[in-house]
């Protein structure tokens, strides 16, 4: 669908563009705006003139073919005047026009009938959870045949394709309430969810993802392929609140994190790991419950390191780096080259300040839970630092984390202490909730 | 009626106590042929043709005069029993043909119906070799001929004959036509000349030995010669005629007596040998093939033996020319699906409306038993002989075969109208997997190539284009995705099974573990059959090995555990039959279970497994042991018990020899790097011969030597670090001769996993090691008491989650189980399976296969 960015030259960062791969998971509505982004990136800042006149223009062209499908025949005419330097765009794009125009109110029609039923209070206080039930009084009582319902599905079908996603979504709402065909209803939640995604209406987004995977979860439970398919596809979806809503973070990474999406990203999109490693290593300074951060950076690790044969970026390979072979120098290679692509990323630009200061965090803290004692100097070429400013950052993290470690300035060193962890706390520990563990067990019993 | 009656006139010279004796001699000889058909039918066969009977004629009097002159009179009392037990039954014969002659007279049907029942029932006794005694041919004959005739009477007397009598001439009438039937080649004979066809019958009665005619011939010259009687004699196959079309007939009396005793398989071979030079039009030609083959396998049915080898061959031959047949004939199938043709007289022809004509059979199953027997008869052979090579290069004539009846099927599927199920074809495809699968690209190519060669260049597979078989990852990938598209079930999981095998054979490491994961075989593998449990532990033992020369040592040591560690590797990759086990075995199932073992040439090499899994578990094992030290939960964490029962019993030794077998090999170099001397357990381990066998030996000496340096290093922190202050890392570089950053990486490594209590002093490059960290034995005491604790209640809570069946979620805690419930499952599986028919059992208990979270969570 989408043309590839060409990799002109030796451009490292074009091997690590992933729009490719993430494009034949996502809807063609949605990987517009991830063109518009590459157009962007085009762009020269201070100029505002486009640095690469083939490359724009091959993008303006996979965006006319991109929508094409589509209804939205006013843009596609003027990408397509743009492409053939037209001023006036063929007729055909008039008559699809007209057409789709036509359909519209064709549908507009059929489903008039319906939505002002369903705005009529009288009618909405009857309806209860039982949908058949709500047929049938609907057809009872105010003549609504089935059709009428399935018209609702294709006029916010309609709606979508012409880039009215309000509507759509409101008209796939309306229609999931009242529809009880099965395949009707998961394709109309799948559209709502990207008709949310795409008016960056987070939060009934993330209902929506919650909704599908409750779909996806108890209807396609026999058929593994499909549920596989349509896991890839939900988690590429989900990228899109997961970078740009706060608050969807956490029950995002927890969707990803869930065992069968986690195998879902290792079967099918490894590269879904570069989002996953930067939403969980920025998510440090956020996390409210640090061992559930720590547990996902462990799991982030291995499944880092058991893809490392089928998918690598920098990103992986930093914390490849970093967790798994201890190799320092590599790590801060990685993280430069990390930082690069975390630029050119559709998703990732917002939070690469963030990264690269999380990321440091990470070199530091293992750093220091290896060593006895740091030279000043050296610690601050690995954080990619001037002297000063990386005694200042050490400072700043040692009165934040409450680390024990002291900077002996004469020697130009940073000496930590470990104190060993002593075996009566350990045994302390370990049978701390033993009793109440019990307790409960035996209120369990008694029940 | 005697039987001899006509006998008399021939040889008047003898009397009739010879006769006597003659009769028993031939009688002897008569139950002697029927135990060694095989040889007496060749026999027989090759002085079948024109010299035929004049030789018998002449043997036969040399046998009597052989018997009577040579063996003296103990024989002849010693055959008296069986002359007079057969002799009864003659005249009973006779008594019961002459009462249905007497019924004839009086047109009593009644009697006759039952007479003739009767009269069937002694000649089942008396039958030798399909033919019947020329009496009661005679006697049906007449029968028939009279029955006949009073049915013709019937129609236009409009007389009523009486109940009983109607009766019987109905049962009569429909016995006789389907009774005659079998001897119609006889009763043809007696039609046209029933004097002669009488008096053949004496001559033809006492068939001589063999041996003795080749012993006698020189000696006693054809003195007198031999009467003209004689050469008029037929024999068996000779005097039928083999017509065009007869050849029906034939066909359906060899099919009828097919798994009846006494059916002398040799004999029909070679009369549907003659007859197949005899079918002229495609349709007879393609009936007499389809049986020919299946009398062919015929004699390799049975338990035990082994179908003779040139009839292999020549099955083969037959099988493809059947196809060639086929192919040549567009118009003809042979299909599973279709109705027999009833009629013996007739042909099917081609009707306007039809497109094709439709044989009855499956030339899937007459390829699968080919198969078979190939493999039958590879198990039978000594592997280490010349014949086993000789025999094993009809395996490209078979892979022919199948080929060109995968190109059948496929032809014929392109009809729908044919209804050809997609069973066979995933039965064909199935089986040339079955034969490429295990080995190299080049082997499958040369293959792959030769046999196109046979086929003609106009022709291509849809599935498997000839381009293709120059690649064979390509063509098994091919096939196997055909297959997971249009089969299920057990084949399915086989063509799964035998993708990854191919996939780990080449190095494809990744791939054959994401497939092995995601096929979820681990799981479901207990409820396949047998065959494809053991298929399933071959693929496992291959991706260990693939994964072993990948330098993947944890993942091989932990795929190989399930097999190597159980110490039945021979029998759960039948390569043979475990000898010691305490008698439990019934017969039946020690052959069933040979009967499972695979030919050599698929053999897994079982020492060079034992060596790599041995490997593996030293690398993994001695670091573990010198981590665990003389604390008190040293038993907690073993990982493999086979090997570190084999160092026990080695450390046991008081005198150790230098090493002679893989085994010994691989424990002195784990005593040398538990001790630190990592030198030397590379040279113990690179002197083991049987790396050899690897493709890139020397890779994987290197990779090993890697891995024992590092290995070497981490023994020697866990077992040196408390009698060190502090380490300088050169100086491990230098005793390692690792880099110093390797020795870096590795010592963080172990201290951020808490393996060792230490810290680096980056400024002056050392290691300091940590006091006070080492545990008195009170301390450790109580912290394994602690840890027993909440093991306990653990356990507590399980058992009251599972006694209300999960409703108690309070006390789910997923994580930190997984260990405990795993080793559990194992050393349940260990104890409970035993005997062949076990296999899936043990395995269910091993699911944990290269451990991942990928294999957590495929199985989630």
């Amino acid at each position: 669908m989408a043309s590839a960015p060409t990799a002109n030259g030796g451009s490292s960062l074009a091997e690590y563009d992933l729009i490719l791969k993430l494009a034949q998971h996502l809807d063609r509505h949605m990987i517009f705006p991830l063109l518009e982004f590459s157009a962007g990136q085009l762009v020269d800042e201070e100029s505002g003139e486009i640095k690469d006149e083939a490359k724009a223009r091959e993008i303006t062209q996979s965006k006319f073919s991109l929508l094409k499908k589509t209804n939205m025949t006013d843009y596609v005419a003027n990408l397509y005047c743009e492409l053939e330097g037209l001023k006036e765009p063929p007729t055909e794009f008039a008559d699809r026009r007209q057409k789709v125009f036509g359909q519209l109110e064709k549908y507009e029609q059929e489903t008039s009938k319906i939505i002002e039923l369903l705005e009529r209070d009288d009618v909405v206080n009857n309806l209860r959870s039982d949908k058949v039930a709500n047929l049938e009084f609907l057809k009872r009582d105010h003549d609504v045949t089935i059709e009428m319902v399935n018209a609702l599905f294709d006029f916010g079908n309609l709606q979508y394709s012409c880039g009215n996603y309000a509507d759509a979504s409101e008209m796939l709402y309306r229609f999931r309430v009242l529809s009880t065909d099965n395949d009707k209803v998961s394709y109309a939640t799948w559209g709502r969810l990207a008709c949310e995604i795409l008016t960056m209406n987070w939060e009934s987004a993330l209902e929506e993802i919650q909704k599908v995977r409750e779909l996806i979860d108890s209807k396609l439970a026999q058929n593994p392929l499909a549920q596989l398919e349509h896991r890839t596809a939900l988690l590429h979806w989900a990228l899109f609140p997961l970078f740009n809503f706060e608050k969807a973070r956490e029950p995002i990474l927890d969707l990803f994190f869930n065992a069968g999406y986690i195998n879902t990203i290792q079967a099918s999109c490894p590269w879904v790991l570069r989002y996953l490693a930067v939403a969980v290593i920025t998510n440090r300074s956020r996390a409210k419950n640090p061992g559930m951060h720590q547990k996902q950076m462990k799991d982030v690790v291995r499944i880092v390191k058991q893809e490392a044969y089928e998918y690598q970026d920098p990103i992986t390979r930093f914390v490849h780096a970093l967790c798994i072979d201890f190799d320092f120098e590599e790590a801060q290679r990685q993280l430069v080259l990390a930082e690069e692509v975390l630029r050119s990323d559709f998703f990732l630009l917002a939070h690469a300040d963030d990264f690269v200061e999380s990321a440091r965090h990470l070199i530091f803290e293992s750093y220091c839970k290896i060593h006895a004692r740091i030279s000043l100097k050296d610690l601050s070429a690995r954080l990619g630092l001037s002297a000063e400013a990386a005694e200042k950052w050490i400072v700043n993290l040692i009165r934040d984390t409450r680390l024990d470690a002291k900077i002996d300035y004469k020697e130009g060193t940073v000496v930590m202490n470990h104190p060993p962890s002593s075996v009566y706390q350990q045994v302390i520990e370990k049978t701390k909730g033993g009793f109440f563990r019990t307790q409960v067990l035996t209120a369990a019993i008694a029940k | 009626m005697s039987r001899f009656f006509h006998g008399g006139g021939d040889s008047s010279s003898e009397s009739s106590s010879d006769e006597e004796e003659l009769y028993s001699t031939s009688d002897e000889e008569e139950q002697a042929e029927e135990q060694e058909s095989s040889e007496e039918g060749e026999k027989e066969d090759s002085s079948d043709d024109e010299a035929g009977p004049a030789k018998k004629g002449l043997s036969r009097f040399l046998l009597d005069q052989a018997s009577s002159e040579s063996e003296g009179e103990s024989d002849v009392e010693a055959t008296a029993k069986v002359k007079s037990a057969k002799d009864k039954r003659f005249d009973e014969l006779d008594a019961t043909i002459t009462i249905i002659q007497n019924g004839q007279k009086i047109n009593d049907w009644g009697s006759i119906a039952n007479e003739f029942d009767k009269l069937n029932r002694q000649v089942a006794k008396l039958q030798d070799g399909g033919k019947a005694p020329k009496a009661y041919i005679k006697c049906i004959t007449q029968l028939e001929d009279f029955l006949n005739e009073s049915l013709a009477k019937q129609k236009v007397t409009p007389k009523k004959m009486n109940a009983t009598n109607a009766r019987g001439l109905n049962a009569v009438k429909q016995k006789i036509k389907k009774n005659n039937k079998d001897y119609q080649a006889q009763i043809d004979l007696f039609r046209k000349d029933s004097d002669a066809f009488m008096e053949s019958d004496d001559e033809e009665v006492p068939p001589p030995p063999p041996a003795k005619v080749k012993l006698q011939m020189p000696t006693e010259e054809a003195g007198e010669d031999e009467d003209k009687g004689f050469a008029r004699v037929d024999k068996r196959g000779k005097a039928i005629p083999f017509s065009p079309e007869s050849i029906q007939k034939h066909l359906r009396a060899i099919l009828e007596s097919r798994g009846r005793k006494n059916t002398d398989r040799q004999e029909q071979i070679k009369i549907m040998e003659e007859l197949n030079k005899v079918a002229a039009t495609p349709y007879l030609k393609i009936r007499v093939l389809q049986t020919l083959v299946s009398a062919r396998f015929d004699l390799g049915s049975g338990t035990t033996n082994v179908m003779p080898v040139e009839h292999w061959k020549a099955a083969e031959r037959e099988l493809a020319a059947l196809l060639e047949l086929l192919e040549a004939n567009k118009d003809h199938v042979v299909l599973e699906n279709v109705e027999e043709w009833d009629d013996d007289d007739k042909v099917p022809v081609l009707g306007p409306d039809d497109k094709y004509i439709k044989v009855a059979g499956s030339v899937v199953s007459y390829i699968e038993r080919l198969d078979d027997e190939l493999t039958r008869s590879l198990q039978a052979i000594d592997p280490h002989t010349s014949e086993y090579i000789e025999r094993l290069t009809d395996e490209t004539s078979l892979y022919n075969i199948i080929l060109q009846g995968l190109l059948y099927y496929e032809t014929i599927r392109k009809d729908a109208s044919l209804e050809v199920p997609q069973e066979s074809l995933n039965r064909v495809i199935q089986r040339r997997l079955d034969h490429i699968y295990f080995k190299p690209a080049q082997v499958v190519k040369i293959l792959e190539e030769n046999s196109w060669k046979n086929v003609t260049s106009g022709i291509d597979s849809e599935t498997t284009p000839r381009a293709l078989s120059g690649d064979a990852g390509q063509l098994i990938h091919v096939l196997c995705n055909y297959l997971f598209e249009h089969s299920e079930g057990i084949i399915r999981a086989r063509a799964m099974l035998c993708q990854i095998y191919f996939l780990a054979l080449h190095d494809d490491y990744y791939k054959a573990r994401d497939m092995m994961l995601t096929s979820h075989l681990q799981e479901n593998i207990a409820n396949f059959d047998v065959a494809t449990q053991i298929l399933y532990n071959r693929t496992l033992v291959q991706v260990g090995l693939c994964a072993f020369r990948k330098g993947l040592v944890y993942d091989a040591q932990n795929t190989l555990q399930d097999i190597c560690g159980s110490g039945r590797q021979k029998e759960l990759l039948a390569q043979g039959v475990m000898m010691q086990r305490y008698n439990q075995v019934s017969p039946e199932q020690e052959r069933l279970e040979k009967q499972r073992q695979l030919p050599f040439h698929m053999h897994i090499n079982l020492e060079l497994l034992e060596c790599v899994y041995l490997t593996c578990s030293m690398l993994l094992e001695i670091p573990l042991l010198a981590q665990t030290g003389s604390s008190p939960d040293i038993k907690k964490r073993v990982i493999s018990k086979t090997y570190r029962r084999m160092l026990e019993y080695h450390e046991r030794q008081i005198f150790t020899g230098p090493p002679e077998n893989t085994r010994d090999h691989v424990m002195q170099a784990s005593k040398a790097l538990a001790a630190g001397e990592w030198k030397k357990a590379t040279h113990f381990i690179h002197s083991i011969k049987i790396w050899e066998l690897m493709p890139g030996a020397e890779d994987i000496k290197t990779m090993l030597a890697k891995q024992i340096q590092e290995e070497g290093l981490r023994t020697y922190l866990f077992t040196y670090a408390p009698f060190y202050d502090t380490l300088a890392v050169e100086t491990l570089s230098t005793m390692f001769e690792l880099e110093s950053p390797k020795v870096s990486a590795v010592i963080s490594k172990m201290i951020s996993h808490e393996e060792l209590a230490a810290a680096l002093d980056q400024v002056t490059e050392t290691v300091i090691f940590r006091k006070g960290v080492e545990l008195s034995r009170l301390q450790s005491l109580a912290l394994t008491l602690s840890d027993k604790a909440s093991a306990l209640i653990e356990t507590n809570e399980r058992t009251l989650e599972l006694r209300t069946q999960g409703s108690a979620n309070a006390f789910s805690r997923k994580d930190g189980r997984g260990g405990g419930q795993r080793g559990g499952g194992q050393r349940g599986g260990r104890g409970g399976a035993r005997g062949g028919a076990h296999h899936g059992q043990r395995q269910a208990g091993g699911t944990q296969f290269t451990g991942g979270a990928l294999g957590a969570a495929v199985r989630g």
